[in-house]
């Protein structure tokens, strides 16, 4: 299991210094929604099960956490010509 | 070396076999040496597991064209394959008759984790090349 990325790299144009994001910041506020919504989600997930959905819809909650945390390690690099888009997440 | 080796170059020595003969038969014992024990292929060991995805693409100098560098975790493409899962079975059934009406004859049911881990440990020795144009591409993974 990885961790979810502590910080955002970045960097658009010719920037001689990239913006560093805290994403460790984020941390507690995502997990007060996800426990403020998951009375919600659960909900919907009974309403909708009969539909072939309610899977599906418990089962995104965690995969998208697992999406978030495998972005750790992930770089783009755009470069053109007079513009230059970077980002990595560390 | 090992002696299945040994015994290629001793042929080829004594011109039992040509040089394209040796060089194939050389290239089928390879795995032998991977995966035999001590020597030079126990020192080296197994490849590693793959941690990135690389995509470069390098204009030439002076072209004015864009440069990408992409570099994606492993992790990232698992987490993204296992959203699969998640396709109802009457989601299914039309992406498939989508997919039938493409040409493409095949059940997006029949898609296990136990694939997708399959691929991905095949991409190990993916590496391509492409020079054309002015441009350079080249897919790899570290």
């Amino acid at each position: 299991m990885n961790y979810p990325p502590l910080l955002m790299r970045l960097s658009i144009g010719r920037r001689r210094f990239p913006i560093w994001l805290p994403l460790f910041l984020l941390w507690p506020v995502a997990a007060a929604v996800i426990i403020a919504l998951a009375p919600l989600v659960l909900l919907a997930a009974l309403i909708l099960w009969p539909l072939g959905w309610g899977k599906p819809l418990l089962l995104s909650g965690p995969m998208l956490f697992g999406v978030f945390c495998a972005l750790r390690g992930l770089e783009v690099n755009l470069d053109r010509g007079s513009r230059l888009t970077q980002i990595s997440f560390k | 070396m090992s002696d299945s080796q040994k015994r290629i170059l001793e042929l080829l020595a004594e011109k039992k076999i040509s040089v394209d003969e040796a060089q194939r038969l050389l290239s089928l014992t390879e795995p032998e040496e991977s995966t035999g024990t001590g020597g030079a292929a126990e020192s080296a060991g197994p490849k590693g597991k793959p941690r990135y995805f690389r995509v470069q693409v390098q204009p030439e100098a002076g072209s004015g064209k864009d440069s990408v560098n992409v570099r994606i975790p492993m992790a990232l493409i698992r987490a993204g394959m296992k959203f699969s899962a998640l396709i109802p079975a009457n989601a299914s059934d039309e992406v498939n008759e989508a997919l039938r009406e493409k040409g493409v004859d095949f059940d997006v049911r029949n898609l296990k984790p136990e694939d997708f881990e399959e691929l991905v440990a095949a991409l190990t020795d993916l590496e391509v090349d492409i020079k054309g144009g002015k441009e350079k591409v080249h897919v790899y993974v570290e």
